[in-house]
Order: C-alpha cells, then sequence, then structure tokens
C-alpha cells in the first residue's frame, strides 16, 4: 500500500512565481517520465503539469523511499536546488496519495471547486504516461478509479453548478431572461478585455449576431475582427441600443453613456422588449436608474461578483458530501490495494498445494491402473476429490490473508512462507483481475467447486 | 360514521380514481417542492405523479360521465373539470420548459379544487339545458386556460423581480425555471387560444339567463365582464402598443382575479342555496 505517493506543487502551497518554475511542458513530459522511471527506484509515473499544479504520481519500488528521490528530482530538473523549493513541495504516500489523486480528479483541490478542466487535464496527464509506457497496474487502477470517482461527483453533488466566474454569470443571467441565446443579438460598447471574454461567452452559446461600438472607429474595428463582429460608429449607439438583446458595456468613460433618458427612449422604440446590460465598466456605464424601466435588466461588475460567490459558496456545501464520496471510494480502493500485497503468496501457496495434490493423484491413479482397470469417470472423479479437498482446505488462510489489516497480512505471509517453504514472485501482480473483482485465479474454481459441495 | 357524513355529502359517490388523484396531487406537490429545495433529481418522479394525478382525475371524470354526472352539470362538477385542465396543461407545459414553482402552485390548486368539486354539498337543480351546459364547459375551459395563463404571469412576476431586484439567494433565482421570454410568449398564447372560447361562453351565459327570465343585473356577471374587457384590453395593447413582460402580467392577473371572484360567488351561492 505505501508504494503509491504523490509529490507535487500547488496552488496551495506556492504562488504562480514558484509553480512556473516548476512547470513542465506537453512536450517534456514523456522524457521525464522516463527518466523517473529509469533513473529512480519508480516502478511507475505519470506527471500532471497545469497551471495550478505539477505532481508526479508514482509507484515506488520495495523498500526505497521514493518521495525524498522524487523531490529532489523534480527539483534538479528544472535546475533548482533541491532545498529552495522543500517548503513548497508537498507529498503522500499510500492511502493519502490516494485519497488526494480522488480529490484532484474530483476538482476538490482546485481553485475554482468543482471545476470542469482538471479532470480533462488529469486524462491528458494519464494518456501521455500511457504512451510513454511509465503507467503500470496500479497507477493505472488509481486514476482510472479517479476519472469513475469525478464522474461521481459531478453527478451526485452539486459542485458543478452555478457559473463560478464573471462572464459566465453574464451569459447565465441573459438566458435566464431569453431563455436559448440563438439568434440573439449582441452589443458591445467599449473594447475592454472583459466584453471581449463575455462575448465570446455569448457567441459559444448560440448569439450570432454581435456588433461593436466604440468612440475609436480603429479599436472598434480591432476588436470586431478579433471576436468576428461588425464594427459600427459611435453616433449610432441609440439605434444599435433599439436592435440588440444584450449590452456588453466597457468603456472608459468618466460619466454614464447609457443614461435613463437615453433609455426611455430606446424601450419606446423597441415596443418594451427586454434588453439586459452588463455592464462591467468601472467607474459604471449605466446610470443605476435605468434598471427601474420596465423590460431593463442591469447587472454591474459587483453584481456578477456577487452571483460568482453565491455560486462558489454553494459549491463549497457541495464539497463536504463530495469528501465523503471520495473517503468511501479511497477505502475501496485501500482494500483492493491492501489484497494486492498478499496476493503472491496466495498464488505460491495454492500452487504449491495444486502441485503436491496433482503429483500425488497421479500416483495413485497409476497404481490403481495397474491393479485393474479404472474407467475413465472414476479416474476424474478422483481427482476432482482431491482438487476439491485441497481448496476446501485454502480457503479460509487465503481469506484470512486477504482480510488482514497491512501488517498483520505481511506478518501472516511470512509465516505461512516459512512454514511451507514458499517463494512468492512479485509478478503476481500484473495479472490480477480488476478492481471489485480481485479473487486469485484459482479462487474461481474454489467457489465453484464450494457450490459443487454437498 | 364518516362514510355516513361523507356519503350524505355527494350526490355520486367519488370512485377509486378520485382517491388515487387526491394521493397523486399530494405527493406530486410535495415532491415538486422538494425538487424547488435544489433536489433536481426527483424532478422525473414529480412529473410522473402529476402524470398520475391527470389519468386518475380525467378517469374519475369520465366515470362520473358513466354515472350521468356531466363535467358541465353545475359549478361544483366545473371546478373539478376546470382542476383537470390546469393539470393537462401545467403536465404539457413541463414538457418543454422546468416549471417546478409553476408545478408548487398549479398541484395543490388543483387538489384543493377538485376536493372542493366533490366534497362540497350538491345544491342545486342539475335538469340544465343543453345551451346552459355548453355554456358551463365552454367557461370552465376558457378560464381554465386563463388560469394557465395566470399561473405562468405569476411565475414571470416572480423571477422578475428576483432578477430584476438581484435576489440572487431566492428559491426563484437558484431554481432556474423557464426563462422570462418563454413564459411570457406562452401566457400571451394561451390567452389568445382561451378567449374566443371565454366571449362565446360569455355570449351563450347571457342568453341562457334572458331565456330564463332573469336578470343580468348581478355582481358575477359584472366581474365575468371585467375578467373578458381585461383580457381583450391586453390582447390589443400587446398587438398594438407591444405591451409585454410585467404590465402584461399585471393584466392577465386582474382578469384572472375577477374570474375567480366570478367562481366563488356562484359556489357560495349554490352552498348557502
Amino acid at each position: 500500500m505505501s508504494d503509491l505517493f504523490v509529490v507535487g506543487i500547488s496552488w496551495r502551497t506556492a504562488p504562480v512565481a514558484v509553480r512556473e518554475k516548476l512547470a513542465f511542458r506537453e512536450e517534456e513530459v514523456a522524457t521525464t517520465l522516463i527518466a523517473v522511471t529509469s533513473q529512480l527506484p519508480i516502478a511507475e509515473a505519470v506527471l500532471i503539469s497545469t497551471c495550478n499544479r505539477v505532481e508526479l504520481y508514482g509507484v515506488a519500488k520495495p523498500g526505497y523511499d521514493a518521495t525524498h528521490l522524487a523531490r529532489k528530482f523534480l527539483a534538479e530538473q528544472r535546475g533548482l536546488p533541491p532545498a529552495e523549493v522543500a517548503d513548497v513541495l508537498y507529498d503522500h504516500v499510500g492511502g493519502e496519495a490516494v485519497r488526494h489523486v480522488f480529490r484532484v480528479a474530483s476538482a476538490l483541490d482546485s481553485l475554482v471547486l468543482g471545476e470542469a478542466q482538471i479532470l480533462g487535464q488529469l486524462k491528458d496527464a494519464y494518456g501521455l504516461a500511457d504512451k510513454a509506457g511509465t503507467s503500470g497496474q496500479v497507477l493505472r487502477r488509481c486514476l482510472e478509479r479517479a476519472f469513475g470517482v469525478a464522474k461521481r461527483v459531478r453527478t451526485e453533488t452539486l459542485i458543478a453548478r452555478g457559473a463560478a466566474n464573471v462572464s459566465t454569470v453574464a451569459v447565465d443571467l441573459a438566458a435566464r431572461v431569453f431563455g436559448n441565446l440563438k439568434g440573439r443579438s449582441v452589443l458591445v460598447v467599449g473594447a475592454g478585455k472583459m466584453s471581449t471574454l463575455a462575448a465570446r461567452h455569448l457567441r459559444a452559446q448560440g448569439a450570432d449576431h454581435i456588433v461593436v461600438t466604440n468612440r475609436s472607429p480603429a479599436k472598434a474595428e480591432r476588436l470586431a475582427e478579433e471576436i468576428d463582429a461588425i464594427a459600427k460608429p459611435w453616433e449610432e449607439l441609440e439605434a444599435l441600443l433599439v436592435e440588440a438583446d444584450v449590452v456588453i458595456s466597457s468603456t472608459g468613460a468618466r460619466e454614464p453613456i447609457l443614461t435613463r433618458e437615453l433609455f426611455k427612449r430606446v424601450m419606446k422604440r423597441r415596443r418594451w422588449k427586454d434588453i439586459v446590460i452588463i455592464d462591467i465598466a468601472v467607474p459604471r456605464d449605466a446610470e443605476p436608474s435605468v434598471n427601474d424601466l420596465d423590460g431593463v435588466f442591469v447587472y454591474n461588475i459587483d453584481d456578477l461578483e456577487r452571483v460568482v460567490a453565491a455560486n462558489l459558496a454553494e459549491r463549497a456545501k457541495a464539497a463536504e458530501h463530495a469528501h465523503k464520496i471520495v473517503e468511501h471510494e479511497a477505502g475501496q480502493f485501500e482494500h483492493w490495494m491492501r489484497s494486492q500485497g498478499v496476493v503472491p503468496t496466495i498464488r505460491a501457496l495454492r500452487e504449491k498445494f495444486a502441485q503436491i495434490a496433482d503429483a500425488e493423484t497421479q500416483k495413485t491413479l497409476d497404481a490403481l491402473a495397474r491393479r485393474e482397470h479404472t474407467p475413465a469417470q472414476q479416474r476424474e472423479a478422483i481427482a476432482q476429490l482431491v482438487r476439491l479437498v485441497v481448496n476446501k482446505l485454502l480457503h479460509q488462510p487465503t481469506a484470512a490473508l486477504r482480510e488482514a489489516a497491512p501488517d498483520e497480512a505481511a506478518l501472516r505471509a511470512e509465516v505461512l512462507c516459512e512454514l511451507f517453504g514458499l517463494e512468492p514472485s512479485a509478478d503476481a501482480r500484473d495479472s490480477q483481475p480488476t478492481l471489485g473483482q480481485n479473487v486469485a485465479p484459482s479462487e474461481t474454481s474454489d467457489s465453484t467447486e464450494r457450490k459443487a459441495a454437498p | 360514521m364518516n362514510v355516513v357524513a361523507t356519503d350524505r355529502l355527494l350526490s355520486v359517490a367519488p370512485s377509486p380514481a378520485f382517491w388515487v388523484a387526491i394521493v397523486a396531487y399530494t405527493i406530486a406537490s410535495a415532491l415538486l417542492l422538494v425538487v424547488l429545495g435544489g433536489h433536481a433529481r426527483f424532478r422525473p418522479w414529480a412529473i410522473a405523479f402529476v402524470a398520475i394525478a391527470f389519468v386518475a382525475h380525467g378517469t374519475d371524470i369520465g366515470w362520473r360521465g358513466t354515472q350521468h354526472v356531466h363535467p358541465a352539470q353545475s359549478v361544483r362538477e366545473a371546478i373539478g373539470f376546470l382542476a383537470f385542465i390546469l393539470t393537462g396543461g401545467y403536465l404539457l407545459a413541463s414538457t418543454r420548459y422546468r416549471l417546478t414553482l409553476g408545478g408548487v402552485v398549479v398541484m395543490p390548486v388543483s387538489l384543493v379544487l377538485l376536493v372542493a368539486a366533490r366534497l362540497s354539498p350538491e345544491g342545486e337543480a342539475t335538469d340544465l339545458s343543453a345551451l346552459g351546459r355548453i355554456h358551463i364547459s365552454l367557461a370552465t375551459v376558457g378560464v381554465g386556460v386563463f388560469a394557465l395563463a395566470s399561473a405562468l404571469s405569476a411565475i414571470y412576476m416572480v423571477e422578475e423581480r428576483a432578477l430584476k431586484k438581484k435576489k440572487f439567494d431566492t428559491l426563484a433565482f437558484k431554481d432556474k425555471g423557464a426563462p422570462l421570454a418563454a413564459l411570457d410568449k406562452l401566457s400571451h398564447r394561451l390567452i389568445w387560444f382561451g378567449f374566443p372560447i371565454f366571449t362565446v361562453a360569455l355570449v351563450l351565459g347571457a342568453v341562457w339567463v334572458s331565456k330564463l327570465g332573469e336578470s343580468l343585473d348581478r355582481l358575477e356577471y359584472a366581474l365575468a365582464g371585467v375578467t373578458w374587457i381585461a383580457y381583450a384590453i391586453l390582447l390589443v395593447a400587446r398587438q398594438v402598443y407591444g405591451w409585454r413582460g410585467k404590465r402584461a402580467a399585471r393584466l392577465t392577473l386582474v382578469g384572472f382575479a375577477a374570474a375567480l371572484a366570478v367562481l366563488a360567488i356562484y359556489l357560495v351561492r349554490r352552498m348557502v342555496a
């Protein structure tokens, strides 16, 4: 169990100025992973490097302190003295490492709780390791389970509910008024970065007619080109407002440009058709009283941020349930991991007993055959009887070994090895079946035989 | 004891379907409340119980038909039929839009109307003329459609207020129900549909009353007139002056309030009689 580990750095432990020093480009990942598994006593490795975290997931070879070596390796790979990043790097081993991976996949460790990107990034990281040939049985199982846990968390909790950034909230609010944004027209007033982002979001949601206007025609043209919109002269503002469904305003004007008087005229000309104004300018572009007019919905930057804060608070509440799911799943995974430790011993034990049983059965059958004719049916019945007895005898010790706590299991395995002269082979692990079906190959026949037993 | 009392109150004992409908309405109302509280996974169950209530309610009406009780035989029966139309309309609308808030209002209303219709004392003559039956049928359908339009307008008002006043922590905001534009459009369409039916019902009603030799000078007739005028103004204002949104929703509710007052007067008068 203790051979699975995580070493990394994230937004929780270090600012971007430090994180960027340890970051890996996508094309560097494969070579780094190969270096990890060839130079260090590490059997399996996956490396994830995003803007918020750099983490190495690995499985150490027995008897090595892999976390210590991995910390050193990561620092040296980036040309940093290990001492410089010692305080910001964290590590987890065994069950804690599993919990950490599950939490990361479920976006419970993300800067924006419940965000959707991390799962894709983790899948990409796993894909790269798979291609590089460094993801073995344990990490494969761990990450695939992590993806399953993430899916559970997203469907069973409200962790991903509600927009978590200002631009998405703007789109969300417009959708509350208009529903489907397909065919809606958007007017971008001013050329701020935020309005570009919000306009892009609106386009992604189906708004297909985007017009940009700015006091400087050149800036309007430039922005229009950038977001595939149409630039219109500033003088046409009133007419443009009559046509628009959603207005995103972010000019640098000192005085409000979207005044109540202007909107009284505009709304009359629109026949009071609803209009949503997303005013992300500071100072504000829209007079607060514009919101009092029928059919006008004005949201300023504070409103949008309040929604974001409320949604994040809801997500935080949902995270409590999500943590319980992670805890439960991690427990199940630990159980599987634990059973993996004794698999070689169980296999060796069963093989030894099978060998003895087969040899003795063969001897008996040969002796019988020398004395009288034994029908094939009888020979088969004798062989089956011996197998049945052996399986029955082995069932109890096998179960006791599997279900024991890690330390106890190791002790019992050692005793068994000594008593029966077993030499367990570590290769057994790779041929094990999936989580939840972790039975030794002979157990299938064991259970079948048990059913057949009188 | 109770059985005897109930039987005395009912001219025709309710069918088993009636009790199924009552239970289904209650469960649907409770489930919709749970959904509104943020447990979206119960939505399919809630809608399933609305459907069960609708079918059971329809079965009960059909069963009464076999007992020679016409759904428009009296105001009492008509109220039961009105609840049936309400539920059907809600069921239809909720296949397209998320109308949890609407359901939380409509389902208990249907339940109360059905119970009132079946368990209120019978106090009127049942031998209606064909004209009377057609009048009551059309008026019921018309008011049922207006009730649905009004429910949508009421939701519009609540949602609009939440969006306008930026009450981001209210249920109306969190529920993420149907968008304002859809509510407004649907309410408008329903009034377009209900208005001609209600107009014919009103004319037939006037003819019927005249034939019976009664006076038209009664409060309920004046209130029915108010409903008609409110919706006539609404349709014209929408078409000519581009009225929509909150103003239209307000007038829709005024018209429906008058229609409700008519029903209440009828019911109280019959009960007293």
